[in-house]
């Protein structure tokens, strides 16, 4: 019997711990919002990009609340269960969330109704360029230096160049659709639904001959020689990678990114809102966040609750036409 | 390799008196965590990651691979005692295990448990310390067809782990295969026997709940149903544990099992896309067909318990190798660990090895503690958990029932996975009830989706041509093993069914 109490024990130990952190139970106490610990959902899965960048924003907003701000990640269904908890969430100011590009894929594709609309944004945190990087071997082999040889190349020999984008209708699939309806070449998008990471490596491996996922999730490859740059699809160049060029640099207007941004449920207090978007703008400038993400080479790009709205608004009808334009 | 940073960077991680007690509470957490149903090694780390961030990177990492390491042996109880594999990895443990402790042998299942696990465990960092660049060369070669074959070859396993009859061993790979295609296909997204209301079914069934639901809440539907028709095996295990490390002669019979286990284990876990939940069924194949009495395979022998538990744990050092010099997580738990590097701003990849090599070394020397405290926290625990058996089983069943629809939901907080769990329960149950072996399901539910993903990824890219993979001699040499695995299963399988029919023939005489 004695055992069994233990194992009860244990068992509502374990429990308690996994309660905490779902709930992050909060010390100040306060009448003024928020009097206790808040829980963010990030749709995507621990260890990932989202994940990084969204935890050290949280550590950050956590500062200026005051209280603890815990990640609770809620995966599965290429985001949409995630971004569907936020939404279906208590609109008390305790439960926010990450939204990300995905979100304005689900109805173009039918996946889920769930929209920009759904939420109230608070702010955009970063942006991530796409670019176009292909295996250093492959290219010295073919004579391919730059962004123009690569293009030549692609228009030599239409639909033989394979390129790997993380998963089916994920950002950097619909970024090589993009890159092919901008500049005119055939290539072939090969889907890695395990993500970004996996497709670096065959990249790198030889098996595929370049990916087109951000400079963040290939840079431990383009450091060692193994993988090679030759635009990022953005206006500016990335500040942890000075010496990487633009497309637009090189002649070719091709911009493509994702976003991620946090997001409350709908039918929030306005007052609750006020207090998270002062926090958002102080946590953006904060400098602990800032180091992380440029030593993680995530571009942070803020916009605030109205610019991004608007923002989201002018993207939804964007990605759709992207989309249209792939085939998906 | 630069020995004398590598003794320094040892040095330092053993004396440093904080690494040594967070590495510690990592172990000690982790056993209770992988003990229990559900609770997986990974969500242990996903939750203390957040409680790292204040720590110094060492620190945090000893406690991370302490839970790691922990959990994979804390798997391992509860599959051994009451049928319910605490995660993934300890699925084959069940196979052996739990028969033991229907003998009577709880303890001795428990200690060859820790024992092997401890040797995986460094074994596995022994192999990383000295070969992970040249491991980490292996992993690169490894593409879509490479990595389908080597599901091929995982598949082949099916038939040593059928018990009584392939027939049935194979109608249930089927059966898993096929629950395998629900869900969003995973290269076009497209909606396969669901509608995409169904956010549960998104990702088809989660492996987890369906885990849960096949071994313990099955375990418990047949245990009321044996209460209820008093049928109930009354064994209060009257074993006394002497030691609770194995004896000299238990030691002598399953080291073979230990070492072959450990390498299959540190191999697998270091591809990419494969872990220890693959390695252990490949070990207990591998083990069986190795072995001059198959037969006694699935009746609670050590040797089975030893090939599983040693490559799960062999697995932890595997794993390491392509998230510290590809920066490519080879499973769940090194995904969250890799999230844990980038917070305090190392990038593992090709270029730790020249930039950090300090703490690369570092990370060998805490798996190494990690390892040692695992074995200290289970030596400590062995008497105490072999104690569970002995429970009322009118008081254990409840307990089981609700720790495991607990942690069917924790997974995903969904309360759509509680009803998977039921419903595999249920499944289970009847599956058990008609004996036909659960393992092939499983390993199919495992195997199915990398099986799938890569092969559709290898047609892509070879525009359709499936003759191409014969250019690859790493799959074709995965291809021509699968062959042998399979002739020599069958071959094994009808010497073990020719015994056994003599058994019956001498015992009736």
């Amino acid at each position: 019997m004695k055992i069994t109490k233990k194992r009860i024990l244990a068992t509502v130990a374990a429990t308690l711990v996994l309660a905490m952190s779902l709930t992050a139970c909060g010390g100040k106490k306060s009448s003024e919002y928020p009097t206790k610990g808040i829980n963010v959902i990030c749709p995507w899965g621990a260890g990932g990009g989202t994940d990084a960048c969204l935890r050290a924003f949280c550590d950050a907003m956590g500062k200026d609340l005051g209280q603890t701000l815990t990640v609770d990640n809620i995966t599965g269904g290429g985001g949409i269960t995630g971004h569907q908890a936020i939404a279906d969430a208590e609109a008390d100011g305790y439960t926010i969330g990450m939204i990300t590009f995905e979100l304005s894929t689900y109805v173009p594709l039918g996946t889920s109704d769930l929209t920009w609309e759904s939420y109230e944004p608070l702010c955009r945190v970063n942006t991530d360029a796409a670019t176009v990087t292909v295996g250093t071997k492959w290219a010295n082999d073919n004579g391919i230096t730059d962004l123009a040889s690569y293009i030549d190349y692609c228009k030599a020999h239409p639909g033989e160049v394979q390129m790997g984008g993380s998963s089916n209708a994920s950002v950097w699939h619909i970024a090589g659709g993009y890159l092919m309806n901008a500049t005119g070449i055939d290539i072939q998008m090969v889907t890695y639904q395990e993500g970004a990471a996996a497709a670096v490596k065959d990249a790198a491996g030889g098996f595929i001959q370049g990916v087109t996922v951000s400079l963040a999730e290939a840079r431990s490859f383009i450091e060692s020689g193994d993988l090679t740059c030759l635009g990022v699809m953005s206006d500016e160049r990335n500040a942890a990678f000075p010496d990487v060029p633009t497309c637009l640099e090189q002649g070719f207007d091709v911009q493509y990114f994702t976003q991620r941004g946090m997001a409350v449920p709908k039918g929030i207090d306005p007052d609750v809102k006020a207090r998270l978007e002062k926090a958002c703008e102080t946590a953006i400038a904060e400098e602990s966040f800032v180091e992380f993400m440029n030593n993680n080479g995530q571009a942070i790009s803020y916009l605030n609750a109205a610019d991004y709205a608007a923002f989201l608004e002018q993207s939804a009808t964007d990605v759709a036409a992207a989309m249209e334009a792939v085939g998906l | 390799m630069d020995f004398g940073m590598l003794l320094t960077s040892y040095a330092e991680v053993f004396t440093s008196v904080q690494v040594l007690l967070m590495t510690f509470i990592g172990a000690l957490g982790g056993i209770l965590l992988g003990a229990i149903p559900g609770m997986t090694a990974t969500m242990g780390v996903a939750l203390l990651v957040p409680f790292s961030f204040g720590m110094d990177l060492i620190p945090a990492i000893g406690l991370l691979l302490g839970i790691y390491c922990g959990g994979m042996y804390g798997g391992s109880i509860s599959a051994i005692l009451i049928h319910a594999p605490g995660t993934p990895s300890a699925a084959a443990t069940v196979l052996d295990g739990y028969p033991m402790t229907k003998k009577g042998e709880a303890g001795k299942a428990l200690s060859v448990a820790m024992f092997s696990s401890f040797c995986g465990g460094i074994i596995g960092a022994l192999i990383m310390t000295f070969l992970s660049p040249l491991i980490a060369d292996m992993a690169m070669n490894f593409g879509p067809g490479e990595m389908f074959m080597l599901a091929v070859f995982g598949l082949s396993v099916i038939i040593s782990i059928s018990g009584k009859s392939i027939t049935k061993g194979l109608m249930s790979a089927f059966l898993g295969m096929f629950m395998c295609c629900v869900g969003l296909d995973p290269t076009n997204g497209i909606p396969r026997f669901m509608t995409v209301k169904q956010t549960g079914l998104l990702d088809g069934f989660q492996f987890i709940p369906a885990l849960i639901g096949m071994f313990a809440v099955a375990e418990v539907i047949a245990g009321v149903e044996r209460i209820l028709t008093g049928k109930e095996h009354t064994a209060s295990s009257n074993e006394k544990i002497t030691s609770v490390l194995p004896d000299f002669k238990t030691i002598k019979q399953i080291w073979p099992n230990i070492l072959s286990g450990s390498i299959i284990g540190t191999f697998i876990g270091a591809i990419p896309g494969a872990g220890g939940d693959i390695a252990v069924f490949v070990s207990y194949g591998a083990s069986k067909s190795a072995s001059k009495h198959p037969e006694l395979y699935g009746t609670g022998i050590p040797q089975g318990v030893a090939a599983t538990e040693s490559a799960n744990n062999g697995c932890s050092g595997g794993a390491m190798i392509p998230l510290l010099s590809l920066g490519v997580p080879g499973d769940a738990v090194t995904a969250v660990l890799l999230g844990a590097f980038i917070m305090k701003g190392i990038t593992p990849g090709p270029m730790m090895y020249v930039s950090e090599l300090h703490t690369v070394y570092k990370v060998f020397a805490a798996l190494m503690l990690a390892n040692l405290c695992m074995l200290i926290v289970g030596c400590l625990g062995v008497r105490f958990f072999a104690k569970i058996v002995s429970v009322e089983k009118t008081i254990l069943y409840p307990i089981i029932l609700v720790i495991s629809l607990l942690g069917a939901f924790s997974i995903n907080k969904s309360v759509f996975d509680i009803g998977v769990c039921v419903a595999f329960g249920v499944f289970g149950w009847l599956m058990n009830k008609y004996e036909f072996p659960l393992s092939p399901i499983l390993l199919t539910l495992i195997l199915g989706p990398m099986c799938e993903k890569n092969f559709v990824r290898f047609m892509n890219i070879k525009h359709g041509n499936i003759w191409a993979i014969g250019q690859s001699p790493i799959a074709m040499g995965f291809l021509i093993v699968a062959i042998g695995t399979i002739v020599f299963s069958i071959f094994n399988q009808r010497k073990i069914n020719k015994r056994e029919a003599e058994a019956r023939a001498n015992s009736g005489s």
